[in-house]
């Protein structure tokens, strides 16, 4: 363990590694200080000035986030003198702020707001024309930029020149011209971009996707994780049961895998998890009519499910799983198809142009799926010897009388599934199980089963560096007719 | 009171730039002396003879020396050449006297710090001074004071000048490692300081062109020969470059602890044209002014200065005669320090600002009476608060102006008010 130190905050003795400031010990302690530049992602700035604190023998009131704290330092947030300079702060920042917050999508969650409330509270006394910045500008496909509510804090700047390391941000011109943006009209082009709207602390950048949308008060949030790859990114779901929306994902910050940080694919993942996008209700292939007839019943479906396995030897049936399924579905998927049915033909359904070993150098994975190693290890669990790689010609090649298949859940992952699918059609019978659906691409096949979305369900999944990860909270899932893997077994189970 | 001639000894020479005048008058001495030390000697030399340095904080440059690590193997001395100070024109005096003045006291400086390379950072709008420079650097490398093995010894030393673009942040000691670094001219965060992290992260002392150049007189003379100038906080001498409406204005070489009112009186020649004293700001546009009583109590050195809560600074002298609009005044220097904010620490940039604002109200007599008190409110939260001074440099000379003058400031705006 490093050495510890211990000095005195708001009359508590705290002990903390040696090294760490003021601003890191209060943030463990609990203790707010107020803050807009500091991130604790980020190198420390010092600019906003916010987080002054007193310290005992000091000349002048000290900033937090750049003071390393010294054995038996005393240090005080709570002296009028340090309220009255976070109040002073505060209408500094807000001197030049438009305080077009009834429009503006950070409202809510804006430290500007939040702070008024805790810190500030006085009537403004700046009663001269403002300086005015251009508003509302393109910077990039997922982003917003407003330069007038920037306070300048640097944040994005910084986000730029640490973690994506494309410099793609700068503060142009000087004093209270100062101004945020990118470097001769350029584009932000990375994949990163929404981490911008995340880090600011007020409205400057906001979330293409998401403006306009909701207010943010209005919204649940529940732990996951990110679908997108087999990184496995702590996220935040934000959406409406009530309305069975999702509006958002946010990073969840932890320091073993994915930081403070999302990539703009692992966000697009909600797209997958809102109606539109939604197999909603059981289906089943109308020959006669070349159309999908749906169904609020799935008791049926199931039952004809079971008549099938009941009516086939298990070597004319094959199971065909995608690796997007959690730890705890494969568990009870194989345990019964395989265990206690005698299914042994089992193949992969993976994304045939996968570049597997891809890797942005920051999150994004080539493997675009949550549970490859999880999936690998159910197989082994159960008996089943494979290699990492795309089986479905396999399985279409042999010509198995029924096909029971976990479909993939997110469609970037998959840009071959239309294609795909087109192959399971010439098969007898395919039993698909799968949260999404698409009425202009899929045709013909015998059964549809509606599953839950990640966002609906909780269980964990194993990422590329074999670490558990939890999908801690669930939502209820967007119609009453879609099901749990565990539903249709226990539905199968009663059949036969 | 006796003038011992330091920095301007080399006034009044025929050809005072060249390196045979410099060399006819014990140039380069000092550094064979240095040599023959070793580098701690040195800066118990500096240490010894108190010597402050001149670029406005009078910081103790021996002190500021012995922070820099011995062993670290890459270091930089910086000289700071910017002048940015409003009022303040010394600097390029010594450049314009005796350029070798300088690269003496930079290639001793060097030596005492172990750095290898050193900068000149100068406006460069000081075309002629860049160009003597430019000469002295040169000759210095022919003869052996620059470059590998000076004078034979183990002692390699390289020196070049750099050209800003005359911001006044890129005179403060880290602006100005920034702007030479290639980046934006803007401050940076201390700690670290630069003399464990500064040009290029490594060690760097940054000196004012006039500290180092009295460093080769002191090394040469001893520290007792300098500190028997001065007084006991303040010693040796210092140069003042006094403007206004005086007789004659310009630049003066005084033993600090001179009084400020002798200063303008007898050396400058008191006030032209029949015009009175009404005010004095004494160390740049960044120190608070003196009413014309406290000018007669005040001495020209750190201690006095500051009792009299103000400062010496850069040794700018700005003589204010009766008749001059304080509104105006004040308006000139909240709109240079608000236009030369780099921006950074919000207390400065929107301080600037605000105070900016407020000031133009007040001049086109669009404001309250209650916004001299405003102006004071705003100063005190900018000061003390930020990365660099140029906060408190707004906030001080504000201050001192709306508080001594603020009857006359009211009575302006009321004026106003009344038609
Ligand atoms: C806004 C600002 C501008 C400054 N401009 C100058 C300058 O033009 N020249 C200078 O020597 N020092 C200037 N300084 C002081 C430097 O930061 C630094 O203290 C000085 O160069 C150190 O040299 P010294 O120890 O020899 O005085 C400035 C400081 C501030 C805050
Ligand atoms: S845009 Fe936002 S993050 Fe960037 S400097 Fe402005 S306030 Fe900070
Ligand atoms: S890196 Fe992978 S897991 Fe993380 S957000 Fe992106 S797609 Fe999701
Ligand atoms: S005090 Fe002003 S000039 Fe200095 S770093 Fe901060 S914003 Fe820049
Ligand atoms: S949080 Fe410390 S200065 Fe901004």
């Amino acid at each position: 363990m490093s050495k510890q130190v211990s000095f005195t905050l708001d009359g508590q003795e705290v002990t903390v590694p040696q090294g760490w400031t003021v601003m890191q010990a209060a943030r463990q302690e609990k203790v707010a200080i107020p803050h807009f530049c500091w991130h604790p992602g980020l190198k420390v700035a010092g600019v906003c000035r916010f987080c002054l604190v007193h310290v005992e023998g000091a000349r002048k009131l000290e900033i937090s986030c750049n003071l390393v704290v010294q054995p038996g330092m005393v240090v005080s947030t709570l002296r009028d003198e340090v309220k009255q300079a976070h109040k002073w702060a505060l209408e500094f920042h807000l001197l030049n702020h438009p305080l077009d917050c009834p429009i503006c999508d950070q409202a809510g969650e804006c430290g500007l707001q939040d702070y008024y409330m805790e810190v500030g509270l006085y009537q403004s006394q700046m009663t001269r024309p403002k300086v005015l910045k251009p508003k509302a500008l393109d910077v990039g496909s997922e982003l917003v930029l407003d330069t007038e509510r920037c306070i300048l804090c640097s944040k994005c700047v910084r986000f730029e020149d640490e973690v994506t390391k494309t410099g793609a941000l700068g503060i142009f011109a000087r004093g209270d011209r100062s101004i945020i943006g990118t470097y001769h009209g350029q584009k932000i082009t990375h994949q990163y971009q929404e981490n911008l709207v995340d880090i600011c602390p007020v409205g400057a950048f906001t979330s293409r996707r998401f403006r306009f949308k909701q207010r943010v008060w209005f919204l649940k949030e529940k732990s996951s994780i990110c679908p997108g790859c087999s990184t496995g990114c702590a996220i935040k779901v934000h959406g409406k049961p009530e309305m069975r929306r999702y509006f958002r994902v946010k990073p969840e910050e932890d320091q073993s895998v994915n930081g403070h940080w999302l990539c703009d694919k692992g966000r697009m993942t909600l797209e997958h998890l809102n109606p539109e996008a939604r197999l909603m209700q059981a289906a089943r292939w109308q020959a006669a009519q070349q159309a999908w007839e749906f169904s609020p019943q799935t008791a049926p479906f199931i039952r004809e499910l079971a008549q099938e396995i009941a009516r086939l030897a298990p070597q004319d049936i094959a199971l065909l799983v995608s690796a997007q399924y959690t730890n705890e579905e494969y568990a009870e998927f194989f345990d019964y198809f395989v265990k206690q049915r005698g299914i042994t033909q089992v193949y992969q359904w993976r994304e045939p142009s996968e570049a597997r070993d891809d890797f942005d150098g920051l999150l994004l994975r080539g493997d675009h799926n949550a549970n490859t190693r999880g999936l690998m290890a159910a197989l082994k669990q159960v008996g089943i010897k494979a290699k990492i790689g795309d089986q479905l010609e396999k399985c279409v090649a042999a010509k198995p009388q029924l096909v029971i298949a976990l479909s993939p859940e997110i469609s970037f992952t998959a840009p071959s599934l239309p294609e795909q699918l087109a192959q399971l059609n010439s098969l007898a019978r395919v039993s698909l199980w799968t949260t999404h659906f698409s009425a202009s691409q899929w045709t013909q096949l015998w059964q549809l089963l509606p599953l839950r979305g990640f966002a609906e369900k909780i269980g964990t999944v194993t990422n590329y560096q074999g670490k558990t990860r939890v999908l801690k909270e669930a939502f209820p899932p967007v119609a009453s007719e879609v099901l749990a893997i565990s539903q249709i077994i226990a539905g199968l189970h009663k059949e036969l | 009171m006796e003038k011992p001639k330091i920095v301007t000894r080399f006034a009044g020479l025929a050809d005072s730039r060249s390196l045979d005048t410099y060399l006819r008058h014990d140039g380069y001495q000092a550094l064979h002396k240095a040599l023959a030390m070793k580098p701690a000697e040195l800066i118990e030399l500096v240490k010894a003879s108190g010597l402050r340095g001149r670029g406005g904080a009078g910081f103790p440059t021996g002190l500021k020396w012995s922070f820099v690590p011995k062993d670290a193997p890459e270091k930089y001395l910086l000289c700071n050449n910017d002048e940015g100070e409003p009022g303040t024109f010394k600097d390029r005096y010594i450049l314009e006297l005796s350029p070798h003045m300088l690269v003496e006291g930079m290639i001793i400086s060097a030596y005492a710090i172990g750095a290898q390379k050193a900068y000149i950072y100068t406006r460069c709008e000081f075309y002629e001074e860049i160009a003597w420079m430019e000469q002295a650097i040169h000759e210095a490398y022919r003869h052996g004071y620059l470059g590998a093995n000076i004078l034979g010894s183990k002692f390699s030393f390289d020196l070049d000048h750099y050209g800003g673009a005359g911001a006044y942040i890129c005179g403060e000691e880290t602006g100005l490692i920034s702007s030479l670094e290639g980046k934006k001219g803007q401050p940076k965060l201390k700690p670290p300081f630069p003399a464990l992290s500064g040009y290029l992260n490594k060690p760097t002392v940054v000196n004012n062109t006039e500290t180092l150049a009295v460093i080769p007189w002191i090394v040469q003379h001893g520290p007792e020969k300098y500190r028997a100038i001065g007084t006991e906080k303040s010693p040796g001498t210092k140069l003042f470059c006094i403007s206004g409406p005086v007789k004659r204005p310009g630049v003066y070489e005084l033993p600090l602890g001179y009084p400020l009112q002798k200063f303008i009186e007898d050396d400058a020649g008191g006030l032209r044209d029949g015009k009175t004293l009404k005010a004095v700001i004494p160390g740049g546009a960044s120190a608070p002014v003196l009413t014309a009583d406290e000018v007669a109590k005040v001495t020209l050195d750190y201690e006095s200065m500051a009792n009299a809560k103000t400062m010496l600074g850069s040794g700018a002298v700005i003589v204010i005669p009766e008749g001059q609009s304080m509104v105006e005044l004040l308006k000139v220097t909240v709109d240079f320090f608000h236009h030369e904010s780099c921006g950074q620490c919000t207390p400065c940039r929107e301080g600037t600002g605000w105070l900016s604002n407020v000031m133009h109200g007040i001049y086109q007599r669009k404001a309250k009476l209650k916004d001299v008190e405003k102006m004071i409110a705003i100063a005190n939260n900018m000061e003390g608060r930020t990365i660099c001074a140029l906060s408190d440099a707004c906030a001080m000379p504000t201050r001192a102006i709306a508080t001594k003058f603020g009857d006359e400031i009211r009575s302006y705006i009321q004026r106003g008010n009344h038609g």
